[in-house]
């Protein structure tokens, strides 16, 4: 679980912070807090597919699955079980 | 052109790009995590080809009127988008065109041309000058959008092209239109979007943080181009499907020329390297470089060169050679600026 966390996170802050890592948090809206944008996701979404070798389907693009370091472990995690 | 920085020895992105690392070989960061993915983009563009083709078979005559609505600018890649949706498929098209007050009368030319020539409806909506006013007088004077978003696209861009995005989508909803249509070049956006069923809650959600970066006085203007919140429940089993053909048919900017030459559509001579119809473009660019450090345009180029659509000449070309001097003084004097 945490190898995957680390995996994700260090993603989200080398494409999407800089390296700049002080302010996010594991349940950070990433949307909200301006740190991924609509293409941005995709972006994510990308990764995800070539990292853990999953397919998102169009119906999971959804906030609740992608918008955080939580949600996104979360799902990736239900989709690897 | 005009390089005084180190640039990736295999794409062309910058040391001013926020957060790039180059290994000893001097190839950035980006380029090694994008290896495994263009191995396999050739498999890829072939399976989101065939995706295309069988999403438009479920689709084709279902809607009232037309089967997909096309966010048409005028330049090269959506009028080439919109000849291939009609040359393929032979789909009933609308084209819709955002002028911001800055599309170039050549473009316009070629809107009329194109059109007229794939017999394809179109319309076109034009906010009042005030408004294009102030909200590129405000964007060109500082950066209003979170830094990711920064790093794709100028503040000016994403300002136009936010709007774009939701008044076709509105209109897709409001005209039960299944499918929406836009010109995105390879390099703009992951092909993962080049096919996707728009999410009506990640589009609310996205839709509000592009709001949220407008000053209180504005995003009362920009509103009345977002999609209502009502739109969610009246129209939320009529969600469209979003398509960027380019990202997987393939691309290569003299053979689209020629193409798009067939059907009377012509090079501009009025734009800059990296527009063939906005005005304000160059201009935008500039204040972006004067800011940031680096091109607006240098990730979706980057992308091109990367997965050798671009050759890596051409694309320095597009982003080390200095912006128009003359069509940055025709941009500060109608803004006033």
């Amino acid at each position: 679980m945490s190898n995957r966390k680390d995996k994700i996170k260090n993603f989200i802050i080398e494409n999407f912070l800089f390296g700049e890592a002080e302010d996010l948090k594991d349940d950070t809206s990433f949307l909200e807090e301006g740190i991924i944008d609509s293409t941005g996701i995709l972006e994510l979404v990308n990764y995800l597919e070539e990292e853990f070798e999953l397919n998102v389907d169009d119906e999971e693009l959804i906030p609740e699955n992608l918008d955080s370091i939580n949600n996104v472990t979360s799902y990736v995690e239900k989709k690897l079980c | 052109m005009n390089i005084n920085k180190k640039i990736c020895t295999r794409c062309i992105l910058p040391d001013t790009f926020p957060g790039i690392k180059f290994n000893s070989n001097g190839i950035c960061n980006h380029c090694l995590r994008e290896e495994k993915a263009i191995k396999k983009a050739g498999e890829k563009k072939a399976a989101y080809r065939k995706r295309l083709d069988e999403l438009i078979q479920t689709q084709r005559d279902k809607a009232p009127v037309y089967d997909v609505i096309m966010a048409y600018s005028g330049g090269k890649d959506s009028s080439y988008t919109l000849k291939l949706l009609k040359d393929r498929y032979d789909l009933k098209i609308l084209a819709y065109t955002f002028d911001n007050h800055f599309t170039s009368p050549f473009a316009f030319k070629n809107i009329k041309n194109v059109t007229d020539r794939l017999q394809v409806d179109h319309i076109q909506i034009k906010p009042p000058w005030e408004t294009g006013k102030h909200l590129f007088s405000l964007t060109a004077k500082k950066d209003i959008f979170p830094k990711t978003t920064l790093l794709r696209a100028s503040s000016i861009c994403t300002t136009c092209i936010g709007m774009v995005k939701s008044i076709v989508l509105k209109t897709a909803l409001e005209m039960s239109i299944p499918l929406v249509a836009f010109g995105w070049s390879p390099g703009q956006a992951p092909i993962q979007s080049a096919i996707m069923k728009t999410n009506p809650n990640l589009n609310r959600q996205t839709q509000a943080a592009y709001l949220k970066a407008f000053p209180d006085e504005t995003k009362k203007v920009i509103n009345t181009y977002l999609v209502p919140d009502s739109y969610y429940e009246i129209y939320k089993d009529k969600f469209p499907y979003n398509i960027h053909p380019l990202a997987f048919f393939d691309y290569n900017e003299e053979k689209i020329k020629r193409e798009l030459e067939t059907i009377g559509w012509k090079i501009p001579s009025d734009t800059d390297t990296n527009s063939s119809n906005c005005l304000l473009n160059a201009y935008a660019n500039h204040c972006h470089i004067i800011r940031n450090g680096f091109h607006p345009y240098v990730w979706e180029i980057a992308n091109m060169v990367r997965q050798g659509i671009m050759d890596r000449n051409e694309g320095m070309e597009k982003i080390y050679t200095d912006q128009n001097k003359t069509m940055i003084k025709y941009v500060e004097e109608k803004l006033d600026l």
